[in-house]
C-alpha cells in the first residue's frame, strides 16, 4: 500500500471519478434519447468520434480507479492478517489492470 | 414492568445469560437508573452498573437499551418496550454485568493529543480567543465520553484498534478548530496518513443517532476531511441535534 495513496488521496478520486461518471452516463442516456443512431455503423461513428472516444476512455479509466478506492476499503476493513490483506490488493490490482488492458483493446481495435 | 438484564460474572460464570426481572413502578420512577437501582437494591444486590451524576453528564451509565445505546439515567422507562433488554456496550470487554473495559477508548481518545498544543511564551493571562472563535468549539466541546457512539460503530467494531473512532474524532476537530492550537496540520496530517484513523468512517451515522448529548460526530469528521482539503466549511460551531427517544 503505496503511503502516498493513503486517507484524503482516495476519499477524494472516489467522489471525483463518481462525479464524472454520473455526468458521463446522464450524457449517453440523453444523447440516446434526443438522437438515436439507427444502425450499428452510425452507432460506431458517433462513439469512435474523437471527443466522445476520448470521454469514454476517461470514464472508464475512472471506473478502475473508483472500484480500486471501494473494494480496497472493503478489504481493509475486513481483512486484518497482513498477509491476506496484500494478497487480496494485489489480487485486486492486477485484476483492474486486466480489466484495463481489455477495455482499452476493444476500443482500440474498434478504431483498427 | 418486565426487563432482561445480561448478567455475567467472569468468577462464577462460564458465559454470559440474560436474567428477568419484574418490577412494579413507583411513582418516583421516571428514568431506567431509578429502576435498575430498585432492582439491585430489593431484588438482586449483585447486579453491577456504573452511575454516577445521575443527570446525563458524566456518561458513566452508558448501556445498551433495547438495541440502541444510551444514557440510563435520562432514558425515561415509562416508553421503552417490554421486555427492556439491557446489555452492556456492545463490543466492548465486559468485566461484570453492565460494566466494560474501556481501555480501548481512552487509549484511542489519547492518541489524538486531546490537549492544547501552543509553545508561544505564556501570556500574562490567558491566551485570548473572541466569540466567534470560541463558537467555532460548540457542537464538539459538550462531548461527555460515554462512548455510546464508538460503541455503535461498525467501522469501530471492525478496526477497534486502529479506527479512532467518532468519540476521538468529534474531540479532534474540537482541538483542530480551536484558534488558540498551533499543530493544526500535524493533528490533520496525524488522522491523513494512515488510511484507518480517520477513513474507516462510511458516514454510517449510528453515532449521531445514539449521541445522548446531541452531537454529530459524522458532521465533525467531515469538516476534519474538509480541513484536510483547506476547506474552512462554514465556520460556525456545530448544531447540536434532537436526541431520539429511545423505545
Amino acid at each position: 500500500m503505496r503511503k502516498n495513496f493513503t486517507g484524503l488521496l482516495a476519499w477524494l478520486v472516489q467522489r471525483i471519478t463518481a462525479v464524472y461518471m454520473l455526468l458521463f452516463i446522464v450524457f449517453l442516456l440523453a444523447h440516446f434519447l434526443v438522437d438515436p443512431p439507427h444502425s450499428y455503423p452510425a452507432w460506431h461513428g458517433w462513439m469512435m468520434g474523437s471527443s466522445v472516444s476520448i470521454a469514454t476512455v476517461v470514464f472508464f479509466a475512472a471506473l478502475l480507479a473508483h472500484a480500486w478506492v471501494g473494494v480496497r476499503d472493503v478489504i481493509l476493513d475486513y481483512v486484518h492478517a497482513m498477509v491476506f490483506r496484500v494478497g487480496l490488493l494485489v489480487l485486486l490490482g492486477f485484476g483492474l489492470t486486466a480489466l484495463g488492458v481489455w477495455v482499452m483493446r476493444i476500443l482500440w481495435m474498434e478504431r483498427a | 414492568m418486565h426487563f432482561s438484564i445480561f448478567r455475567y460474572n467472569p468468577e462464577h460464570d462460564e458465559k454470559p445469560y440474560m436474567q428477568d426481572f419484574q418490577v412494579d413502578l413507583q411513582p418516583t420512577d421516571a428514568m431506567l437508573l431509578d429502576v435498575i437501582l430498585r432492582i439491585k437494591n430489593f431484588q438482586d444486590d449483585s447486579l453491577t452498573i456504573r452511575k454516577s451524576c445521575r443527570e446525563g453528564v458524566c456518561g458513566s451509565d452508558a448501556i445498551n437499551i433495547n438495541g440502541r445505546n444510551g444514557l440510563a439515567c435520562v432514558t425515561r422507562v415509562r416508553e421503552l418496550k417490554e421486555p427492556v433488554e439491557l446489555r452492556p456496550l456492545p463490543s466492548f470487554p465486559v468485566i461484570r454485568d453492565l460494566v466494560v473495559d474501556m481501555t480501548r477508548f481512552w487509549k484511542q481518545y489519547h492518541s489524538i493529543k486531546p490537549y492544547l498544543i501552543n509553545d508561544e511564551p505564556a501570556p500574562e493571562k490567558e491566551r485570548l480567543q473572541s466569540p466567534e472563535d470560541r463558537e467555532k468549539l460548540n457542537g464538539s466541546y459538550e462531548c461527555i465520553m460515554c462512548a455510546c457512539c464508538t460503541s455503535q460503530c461498525p467501522s469501530s467494531w471492525w478496526n477497534p484498534d486502529k479506527f479512532v473512532g467518532p468519540a476521538g474524532l468529534i474531540q479532534a476537530y474540537r482541538f483542530v478548530s480551536d484558534s488558540r492550537d498551533r499543530a493544526t496540520q500535524e493533528r490533520l496530517d496525524d488522522l491523513n496518513n494512515d488510511p484507518y484513523r480517520l477513513f474507516r468512517c462510511r458516514t454510517i451515522m449510528n453515532c449521531t443517532e445514539v449521541c445522548p448529548r446531541g452531537l454529530s460526530p459524522s458532521r465533525a469528521i467531515e469538516r476534519i476531511r474538509l480541513r484536510m482539503l483547506n476547506v474552512e466549511g462554514h465556520g460556525g460551531g456545530l448544531a447540536l441535534h434532537r436526541v431520539p427517544t429511545i423505545k
